[in-house]
């Protein structure tokens, strides 16, 4: 082969390379931008009076005056709607029988649902069991959807047979054409600003608020605390069994058989599907050992802390097998044993070590789906008191992104929420992740002097 | 200079001294092995109570239609347990993320041990854990409402498909992939290459003809570390795979939906919990026992690939 | 001999003192009295016999057999892979820590058998300190450095603990210079320093001899000095036994030098009468700069 071309396949080949890591790096950001950006609109979005209503009534939040005020001019912005709507019920409506006005009313009222979407229920009706009715569109982007919807009728045209139905939009205008009704869309289209007052908001009460009404509103306290309850949980068994195998196996163990044959069984947990984890949880923790009558945070903490447990032995015993030996032939040296000289000496000097290799399972924790499924999540809960933890199941943030984007009843309404969540669960896994290459870089930046 | 001296402690110790010394020497190290061993033994503990449970299954239902039928009808009577269908969906979507993850992957390691400059490296590296690091359920969550989406604007019918599933299982099996082959890479050492590169070999020539066979059985194990990553993932195919126990037709169309055995129990268990005791619980189990066979197996295998290539770089 | 006859010993009341200052034997003075007549003198403070060091297989020390005086300088010299080290590290047992490390022979300290079961290893270590090759404080504070072996034998008292801590330092030679800061870290030191504060964490478990192995190979010139200088000030008072690559400092300090090669004791004799007139052909070649 000639110089050239042996040079040209070898540019080719780091090409090959560089790509492969640019993909790397690109799937990275593909990933994290939309979850981040979507995730970011459940803090930081256009709040509209509704919602401001909701956080004034539900959590005693806001100022009472201002939002009297800010209601006053709602209701006068609104009241033109409220009246065209009377107006067409006693002149149009009135004027039609039988099937014609049997369709009318239905077209009325599907004007009328989305009208307490976006604006919660009609002045002098009464008020609704389910909260999601008491209140109109508390976000702006949800209400240019619904907006959007008043605006045009959604038909499916099936004429192309070769093909799938094509969505075409038709104006609802039309099917009001001549009543008065007809101004009522250019009214709506033309005011909401108006009728809503959307101003952008910070709404930290994300984090820190309990949800009701299926997530619909509210935010996702109690999911936060239940991951917290758990990873504590979980570091609370795994950590100390953990530094004690990682003592035993560095400092003690003869190499041998016994010990290579607990090597090979701590690697090979390391290796079993999280899914079997909770399997395992469900039929020893519960079914066996009846640590809690069904699902608890407990269970869902052993279970959990089995899982991390590879982690953290792993990595404390990295950084005491890094302890420099010459610190223990100086402990040695003066006389100390061999446990004095772990717990004074070499414990001490791998502590950031083990600290890291700890934060690093506390993400992988807190980010576990399926060895809580059958032994701690549940889908909707309050939080819990660390005592109720012993017998109660919880909610849990990566359990409920699986929940409320699959078995949710109105997914769309909370595209927010689901992203919300998610954003916040990686951004904290993440964050724990930077402590912890942070703290490493220090060590090595300490050992190097 | 020089102070007077306490009494000189005793070299000897006493009898009963040295008993103390000999047994608590003895009751600790016998306290830290069994400590340890708790640790260990847990996936002992794992495997007897997933077989416990699964037996029954067989039991009461045999082992040729778990294996060989595709009839999964497992809460209509009259129920069938044909596992067939999982079973090739499990396989098809851990195939899928191989074909993903071991070529980005491995020429990803080649690149970093060997093209990039130190600081790219270091730079790359949080890329690396960050994928590492993100939990599956976003993955998953990803698959569903982001990627899903694009698929199907691009043509395809579904797009909770098993096409998507294999893309976003070979994304996470990445790292392990990587990180795995960079240090079998690695530890091929110094010598070889500069060796090579004095022979006048280009990096191509110098990393395919020389380090790779060398590092080879380090970077299968890293593949199939990475395939057993896949192949236990739970989140991200119960949540895009589209749970079809089906076989695709052909067997290759990764456009079809799959449904994987991992996905089975997690949505299963849910509804088989009630029935404790029935085959419906306890084929989740039979379900969970071969997950856990099958990785125990590649465990085994890359633990003893790795050794092998210890062995073979220390020089036989 | 028996053991441990005299308990408050000082610098100069051996009666050897001063005649066997290093700087006499350095300074040329020919009335260097026999190694059999020092050991006549005074007793012997370690005594090994046919005592040999195997690391698995490989024996790396052979058959040696050598009484070192108590309270003078002996320093053990030869070429590197020798079993210099491993010879010292033997006589406070911390070739324990070796797996696969052994030893036949006896190695008596203080008239004991030093590898018999019943020893105490804690006691013996405290008895026998060591000071080591590159200067090793914990990543602790200087107080806390020297307090941790008075606290490891039981001394939670704080005023004694204090007491301690100064008259070590001070022993070291280091207490002007860190008595301001105590609390930080020990690593923060300069080599030279490190190493004295390791030489006082030594000192402050208060034992009867001090082993060092390499004391100065990490540390510049004028460290060096002032670690020689110290070794002369605690001569007397602490049996020392040092290894070094430096045959100038073993000439400097040691009042008895013990030769090694492959694991022999080839030559063991005073310092000066082993640098100028050696009996043995390998120890000429040897200090001469021939080999090694
Ligand atoms: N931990 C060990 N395991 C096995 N063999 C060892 C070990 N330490 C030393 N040896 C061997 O024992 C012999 C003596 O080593 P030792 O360290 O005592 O030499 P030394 O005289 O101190 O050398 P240096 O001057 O380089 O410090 C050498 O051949 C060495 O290879
Ligand atoms: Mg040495």
């Amino acid at each position: 082969m000639g110089m050239k071309a042996r040079n040209l396949l070898d540019r080719l080949f780091s090409g090959v390379g560089v790509l492969a890591i640019v993909v790397m790096g690109l799937a990275l950001v593909l990933i994290l931008a939309p979850i981040f950006s979507r995730g970011a609109g459940a803090y930081i979005f256009k709040a509209t009076v509704e919602h401001r209503r909701m956080l004034l009534e539900r959590f005693e939040r806001g100022n009472a005056e201002a939002l009297a005020a800010e209601a006053e001019a709602v209701r006068e912005a609104r009241a033109p709607v409220y009246a065209m709507l009377a107006r067409y019920a006693a002149e149009d409506l009135a004027g039609l029988s039988g099937r014609e006005k049997r369709e009318a009313r239905q077209r009325l009222e599907e004007v009328e649902d989305i009208l307490q979407e976006l604006f919660g229920p009609m002045p002098g009706a009464a008020t609704p069991v389910l909260p999601r009715q008491q209140y109109g569109a508390t976000r702006w982007d949800r209400a240019e959807v619904k907006l959007d919807r008043l605006l045009y009728v959604e038909t499916w045209d099936y004429s192309d047979s070769g093909s799938m139905g094509q969505q075409v939009l038709k104006p609802r205008r039309e099917e009001f054409a001549g009543t008065a009704l007809e101004p009522l869309f250019g009214y709506v289209e033309t005011h909401l600003e108006a009728m809503l007052r959307p101003e952008w908001t910070f709404y930290w009460g994300f984090l820190t608020d309990s949800s009701f009404d299926a997530h619909i509103f509210g935010g996702i306290w109690p999911e936060l605390v239940g991951t917290i309850y758990l990873t504590l949980g979980a570091m609370v068994f795994a950590v100390p069994l953990g530094i004690v195998s990682a003592i035993y196996f560095a400092e003690y163990a003869q190499e041998g058989r016994l010990v290579s044959l607990l090597r090979t069984c701590v690697s090979t947990l390391a290796g079993v599907p999280s899914i079997v984890f909770g399997l395992f949880g469900l039929a020893f923790f519960i079914n066996t050992m009846h640590v809690s009558r069904s699902k608890s945070v407990l269970a869902g903490s052993l279970t959990l802390g089995m899982l991390i447990l590879p982690t953290v032995i792993r990595a404390a015993e990295e950084a005491i097998r890094a302890v420099p030996h010459s610190y223990k032939e100086a402990a040695v040296g003066l006389g100390a044993g061999r446990w004095r000289t772990v717990v004074t000496v070499i414990l001490p000097a791998a502590l950031p070590g083990i600290l890291t290799g700890t934060v690093i399972s506390m993400g992988r924790a807190a980010g576990e789906t399926a060895p809580i499924i059958f032994t701690a999540a549940v889908s909707v809960g309050k939080v819990l008191s660390p005592w109720e933890t012993l017998t109660q199941p919880t909610p849990a943030l990566s359990w409920n992104i699986y929940n409320l984007c699959t078995e949710h009843e109105a997914v769309d309404e909370i595209r927010h929420v689901q992203f919300g969540m998610a954003a916040t669960l990686v951004l904290a896994v993440l964050l724990l992740n930077l402590v912890a290459i942070i703290m490493r870089a220090r060590i090595s930046n300490k050992l190097k002097g | 200079m020089g102070t007077p001296r306490s009494s000189r402690q005793s070299l000897v110790m006493s009898a009963r001294a040295n008993l103390a010394a000999a047994l608590s020497r003895w009751l600790g190290n016998g306290l830290l092995l069994a400590i340890t061993s708790v640790a260990a033994i847990g996936v002992l503990f794992i495997l007897f109570f997933i077989a416990r449970d699964a037996v029954p299954f067989f039991q009461l239902r045999g082992f040729k239609e778990f294996f060989t039928s595709t009839h999964w009808y497992p809460s209509q009577e009259p129920v069938e347990f044909g596992a067939l269908s999982i079973f090739v969906g499990s396989g098809l979507v851990t195939l899928g993320a191989a074909l993903v993850a071991a070529p980005l992957g491995v020429a990803a390691a080649l690149c970093l041990s060997d093209v990039l400059p130190f600081g790219v490296r270091q730079a790359v590296k949080p890329v690396i854990e960050m994928l590492a690091a993100i939990p599956s359920v976003a993955y998953g969550f990803f698959a569903l409402v982001v990627f899903a989406p694009w698929l199907q604007r691009l043509g395809a019918i579904t797009g909770t498909n098993a096409l998507n599933v294999s893309i976003i299982l070979g994304i996470m099996a990445l790292p392990t992939v990587v990180s795995v082959s960079e240090d079998a890479l690695q530890a091929v050492g110094r010598e070889l290459r500069e060796g090579s590169y004095a022979l006048g070999a280009t990096r191509a020539e110098t990393l395919l003809r020389t380090i790779v066979p060398a590092a080879s059985s380090g970077i299968l194990a890293a593949v199939l570390l990475g395939i057993m990553r896949a192949l236990g993932e739970t989140m991200v195919v119960w949540m895009a795979s589209g749970n079809a126990a089906q076989i695709p037709d052909p067997w290759f169309n990764f456009l079809e939906p799959v449904r994987t055995l991992t996905a089975t129990i997690a949505g299963d268990m849910g509804e088989a919990d009630h029935v404790t005791g029935s085959a419906r619980y306890h084929v989740l189990f039979a379900m969970g026992l071969c997950l856990l066979l099958f990785c125990f197996a590649c465990n085994l295998i890359s633990e003893w690939v790795v050794s092998i290539q210890r062995r073979k770089l220390k020089g036989e | 001999m028996s053991p441990a006859t005299q308990d408050g010993r000082t610098g100069v009341d051996t009666g050897l003192g001063d005649r066997f200052k290093p700087s006499n034997v350095a300074s040329g003075r020919e009335d260097v009295p026999p190694l059999h007549d020092i050991l006549e003198q005074t007793e012997a403070h370690v005594a090994t016999r046919d005592f040999s060091i195997f690391y698995r297989d490989n024996e790396a020390v052979k058959k040696i057999t050598m009484e070192i005086p108590m309270r003078l300088v002996t320093a053990i010299i030869g070429p590197s892979g020798c079993g210099k080290s491993t010879l010292l590290r033997a006589i406070n047992r911390m070739n324990d820590l070796i797996p696969g490390c052994h030893t036949t022979g006896e190695m008596r300290f203080d008239g004991q058998d030093i590898y018999d079961k019943k020893i105490d290893v804690a006691i013996l270590r405290r008895r026998v300190g060591m000071v080591f090759q590159k200067p090793n404080p914990f990543p602790k504070s200087i107080y806390d450095n020297v307090a941790y072996g008075p606290r490891l034998h039981g001394i939670t008292r704080h005023s004694r603990l204090d007491e301690i801590v100064q008259r070590s330092l001070v022993q070291a030679a280091l207490w002007e210079e860190v008595k301001d800061r105590l609390d930080t870290n020990g690593l923060g030191l300069s080599g030279g320093q490190q190493q004295r504060l390791c030489l006082a964490r030594a000192l402050a478990v208060d034992p009867e001899i001090l082993l060092m192995d390499e004391p100065t190979s990490a540390l510049d010139p004028r460290a060096t000095t002032r670690i020689e200088d110290l070794i002369g000030e605690l001569r007397g008072s602490y049996t020392i036994i040092i290894v070094t690559h430096n045959m100038q400092q073993a000439a400097r300090v040691s009042d008895l030098t013990a030769f090694l090669y492959e694991g022999v004791l080839v030559e063991y004799g005073p310092t000066k009468q082993l640098f100028t007139k050696p009996r043995e052909k390998q120890t000429e070649d040897y200090i001469t700069g021939r080999f090694g």
